[in-house]
């Protein structure tokens, strides 16, 4: 008897104004006791929506439309929550993805485990700080926060603590929605190590859901991938990587690469995900699918188990029910054509041939490439820069010294990337190099075409003037673009004021800009508005305002990492692109040197404001001279280190 | 960058083309749903407003003292200045609510009195909104500066000033009485609240990264905060424009029932004014002092209805419910 059975559930959104879609739509799968399941998907699979089903939080305009949840034998469907509440907490528990918010700010730590302890157990007073301390130190958190309250714990401690809270009642079952989500590398590594190691030693159940496949390969046994609300494939976590069935999987899996390999290739998916509201045929991946076949188009795959032993009285296109499975071994279960006539009919004419990689677009990188670059001209020079905040708390001040004694060079049409964790200080210097702070001593000199440009002493006018030759990009495309403006406008604006182009000479600019950035044709991309778009084709979009100016340096700051894993290749293709055979640099900051070795020259690594490791990309990730670009290079997710595939090897 | 295998290349890009391709024509077509509901924002706001019982109760309600107030000389079957008829007559044919100790007719006076209430509601909102926002947004985007700490002083004073002490000043000692003199004076005490809430909310405005983009754009102070960040805003401004219309509607009969109010036009205040000067109730004329009473509670009540749809549109989350 499994913990979860999750069977055929179907969770509807019916709002006032909006057309009514089901977010989850057919799901099952059940989980055994002391179980470890991923579950996979991006942003908008229905991946959290099935959470809060299942901890029956969906609240309106969702609603649970039909199938079941069974946990621990009882049908929780459709429980009063006075009948749930005796099962929550105690049984069944869960730590949320905004740690943040979690915790009840205005209340101290103890208080709050104490509430969680009182109401399922007889332990009380000096028993129950016992069992907090007890906690605390499963979680690795020092027993003095216990009288602390929330806002004097970091984030990443927040996290722990609501970890610790989950596992107040020795739950049978803990549901991790995105925990580490927002949390800094290093951080997050740390606390998902510590995660998979307490379920080891305390055996409960848990369902961990992720937009990051490398992070849930680590450690779940069994992964369950959703696509536009359906489970589109399950399977065991090292069977997955040997032998991934849905072409989307695939995808996934092709985002990831090691740096430190000769050539590293990492796939995108085209496209973006399927609308629910509107009428569909056939498999909601066809559009992006590189292996699809005609059948795809309109025959809606239903999953099922990889090779179906049929019992007599069942169709063979009939949807199985879960399978049991036993440790390691089951049956695979896939929601695709493709995958399954590959093992049912291998002859059946136009199947594509198996393969384990997705077919779509890649980037590629080599070793050779990296090679011969470095011969260009010193553009920017950034010698000896500090910057020292002071902040003042009544009578005495705070000195907090964000970038300390930091020089480097840039030169022309080259790509520099400057690693390093959150509070690095890598985001300051990006502030000191477009005008935007000045340092607290050193020097940092621009040599555009037009003469040196002493950037710390620019100010009024001459700032705005230089913001020609430096252009940004941002991090979140989402909130980089006006949501009350057309592309055009948005366009349009570099335009007039750094390069006093308008009427047709400006349209026609704005059209060759968005063609450089593939979205095209443009006449179908300029009155529309950014939240029309992809997170994507933003992203194309920032890059295209950032381009408008004709700027000498472009910086970019984490422009993937709040894009969709699946996406991500396709904007760092396009960044590599755009330095080729032009003369603008690129200074790239990013926490991921898995994006800084594809897309990087040279790699700067700052920590704690300082320049602790700086070379050529290639040169740094494959020798590592300093202990932190090592633990950078650990934080990387990569399913592939942990269960390295065969061909890989060779 | 090598790109190894050309063909892999060519089978991509016709792959993206077709992607993009499915997804533009999903908008490009009038009869998909997408269209219909106006792209993934969202209906229009006034779908929005509309979507609402309140609100709609509230916008009808409106709508017909618009027209009470626009068709006045129609629908009103005397001169609300006229005091020609007998004084003191009970409802009648020819006088449906009587008429006053003075000999006018009562239901002239209220339909003539819906004008003017609507013209201080109209007006005293907007220059109150006008004022709110001028300050409120140069001092919130300059916030820091030493232009926003004197505005941001001066917006403090006008919170803290007792207002009806104020009042009864400015109109005692005012030479005229005329009804713009009160939408001028209503404008002034009315504004420090909102222009404290707008600032609040540019604050919260300037700091996104499409503000800092545009400053990377070239665009000045004047265009970011005009062009780009006031049409963020339009709730608020809407929201904050009835909430004014409505303290306006208030203000004016409050003044005018303590005898401070225009002397030229009738309103609902000036007839509360009478009334309780000539002892209606004990003359019978109870009508005179509740009809006055009612329609004004009646319009301030729909404008609360309107705002409520207005809230919708800047929070999402309430349109679910009711």
């Amino acid at each position: 008897m499994a913990l979860l059975d999750v069977d055929d559930l179907v969770v509807r959104y019916s709002p006032k104004l909006h057309a009514p879609l089901n977010a989850v739509d057919g799901v099952t799968f059940s989980i055994a006791e002391g179980e470890f399941v991923g579950l996979i998907g991006e942003s908008g699979s229905g991946k959290s929506t099935l959470a809060n089903a299942i901890l029956r939080l969906t609240e309106r305009p969702g609603r649970i439309a039909s199938g079941t949840i069974t946990f621990n034998g009882t049908d929780i469907t459709t429980k009063s929550a006075d009948e749930l509440r005796p099962v929550r907490w105690r049984d069944l528990s869960t730590v949320f993805q905004s740690s943040m918010n979690a915790l009840n700010p205005v209340v101290r730590i103890e208080p709050q485990f104490r509430d969680a302890i009182e109401l399922h157990s007889s332990l009380r007073g000096g028993a129950v700080v016992e069992r907090i301390k007890e906690l605390f130190d499963l979680v690795m958190i020092d027993h003095r926060y216990i009288r602390a309250y929330p806002h004097e714990l970091s984030g990443g401690m927040k996290q722990r603590v609501n970890l610790a809270l989950a596992l107040v009642n020795d739950p049978k079952f803990v549901l991790l929605d995105e925990p580490t989500t927002g949390l800094d590398v290093v951080v997050q590594r740390s606390i998902l190590e510590n995660i998979r190691e307490l379920q080891r030693k305390q055996g409960f159940a848990v369902l961990f859901i992720s937009h990051d496949i490398g992070t849930v390969m680590d450690l779940s046994d069994r992964i369950l991938v959703m696509y536009a609300g359906r489970i589109v494939e399950e399977h065991t976590t090292a069977d997955l990587l040997e032998r991934p069935l849905h072409p989307y999987t695939k995808g996934l899996l092709g985002s990831y690469g090691d740096p430190r390999s000769e050539t590293v290739r990492i796939t995108y998916v085209p496209g973006r995900p399927p609308d629910l509201s509107q009428p569909h045929q056939g498999c909601l991946f066809a559009p992006r699918c590189p292996e699809r076949i005609e059948r795809c188009l309109s025959v809606e795959p239903p999953l099922l188990p990889l090779v179906p032993v049929l019992p007599l009285n069942r169709g063979p296109l009939e949807p199985a029910p879960a399978q049991p499975f036993v440790g390691s071994v089951m049956t695979p279960r896939v929601a695709c054509h493709v995958a399954q006539l590959q093992a049912t009919a291998p002859d059946t004419p136009g199947l594509p041939a198996p393969t384990r990689t997705f077919q779509g677009p890649e980037f590629v990188k080599t070793i050779d490439e990296s090679e011969g670059a470095l011969a260009s001209e010193v553009f920017l020079e950034v010698k000896g820069v500090s910057k020292v905040y002071t902040s003042r708390q009544g009578f005495s001040t705070r000195e907090f010294t964000a970038v300390d004694d930091v020089s480097f060079e840039l030169r022309r049409g080259m790509v520099a990337a400057l690693v390093g964790q959150s509070g690095s200080g890598k985001s300051t210097l990006a502030k000191l190099i477009t005008g935007v702070e000045k340092p607290t001593s050193g020097e940092i000199v621009f040599h555009s075409s037009e003469g040196p440009i002493d950037v710390a002493g620019l100010s009024g006018s001459r700032l705005s003037r230089y913001r020609k030759l430096v252009q940004m990009v941002f991090q979140d495309p989402y909130s980089s673009l006006n949501p009350n403006k057309t592309l055009q406008y948005i366009l349009s604006r570099p335009l007039k004021n750094h390069r006093g182009l308008r009427g047709a000479e400006a349209r026609a600019e704005i059209d060759s800009l968005l063609e450089r950035v593939a979205l095209t044709p443009p006449d179908r991309y300029r009155g529309r508005y950014g939240y029309e778009l992809s997170g994507g084709q933003r992203q194309r979009v920032v890059i295209a305002r950032a381009l408008a100016a004709k700027p000498e340096l472009v910086i970019a700051d984490e422009p993937i990492s709040s894009l969709d894993v699946s996406i991500r290749a396709e904007i760092l293709e396009l960044l590599h692109q755009l330095v080729q055979g032009s003369d603008v640099g690129i200074l790239y900051i990013t926490h991921d040197l898995l994006s800084a070795r594809m897309l990087a020259d040279e790699v700067i690594v700052l920590n704690g404001g300082k320049v602790v490791e700086q070379g050529k990309a290639i040169d740094v990730i494959r020798n590592p001279t300093d202990a932190y670009t090592r633990t950078l290079l650990e934080a990387i997710p990569n399913p592939f280190a942990a269960h390295p595939p065969v061909e890989a090897a060779g | 960058m090598t790109n190894p295998t050309q063909p892999t290349a060519d089978a991509t890009s016709t792959l993206h083309e077709q992607a993009g391709e499915a997804d533009l024509d999903a908008v490009a077509n009038p009869s998909s749903g997408r269209r219909a509901r106006g792209g993934s924002n969202g209906p229009s706001w006034f779908q929005i407003i509309w979507a609402s019982k309140k609100a709609r109760v509230g916008i009808v309600l409106l709508g017909l003292y618009v027209l009470v107030a626009l068709l006045a000389p129609v629908i009103s079957p005397h001169d609300a200045a006229d005091t020609t008829f007998n004084p003191v007559e009970l409802p009648s044919g020819a006088h449906w609510m009587g008429t006053t100790t003075q000999g006018a007719d009562i239901f002239s006076q209220l339909i003539y009195g819906t004008r003017t209430s609507l013209i201080v509601g109209l007006f005293g909102g907007l220059f109150a909104t006008a004022l709110a926002l001028l300050i409120g947004l140069i001092s919130g985007y300059l916030e820091g500066t030493w232009i926003d700490d004197i505005l941001s002083f001066v917006t403090n004073v006008a919170l803290v000033v007792p207002v009806l002490p104020l009042i009864i000043t400015l109109m005692a000692y005012s030479e005229v009485r005329s009804i713009w003199f009160t939408i001028f004076i209503i404008g002034i005490i009315s504004w420090a609240g909102p222009a404290r809430a707008k600032r609040a909310q540019i604050i919260t405005l300037r700091n996104r990264d499409w503000v800092t983009a545009a400053k990377f754009a070239g665009d000045g102070t004047g265009t970011i905060v005009f062009r780009e960040i006031l049409p963020q805003m339009t709730s608020l401004v809407a929201a904050g424009f009835f909430g004014a219309a409505n303290g306006a509607i208030g203000a004016e009969a409050g003044l005018s029932f303590l005898g401070l109010g225009n002397t030229e036009s009738v309103s609902w205040g000036t007839m509360l004014y009478q009334a309780q000067l000539q002892g209606a109730l004990a003359q019978g004329l109870w009508i005179w002092l509740i009809v006055p009473g009612l329609a004004l509670a009646g319009l301030i009540f729909s404008l609360t209805l309107v705002n409520f749809g207005i809230d919708l549109i800047s929070n999402p989350h309430l349109r679910e419910d009711g």
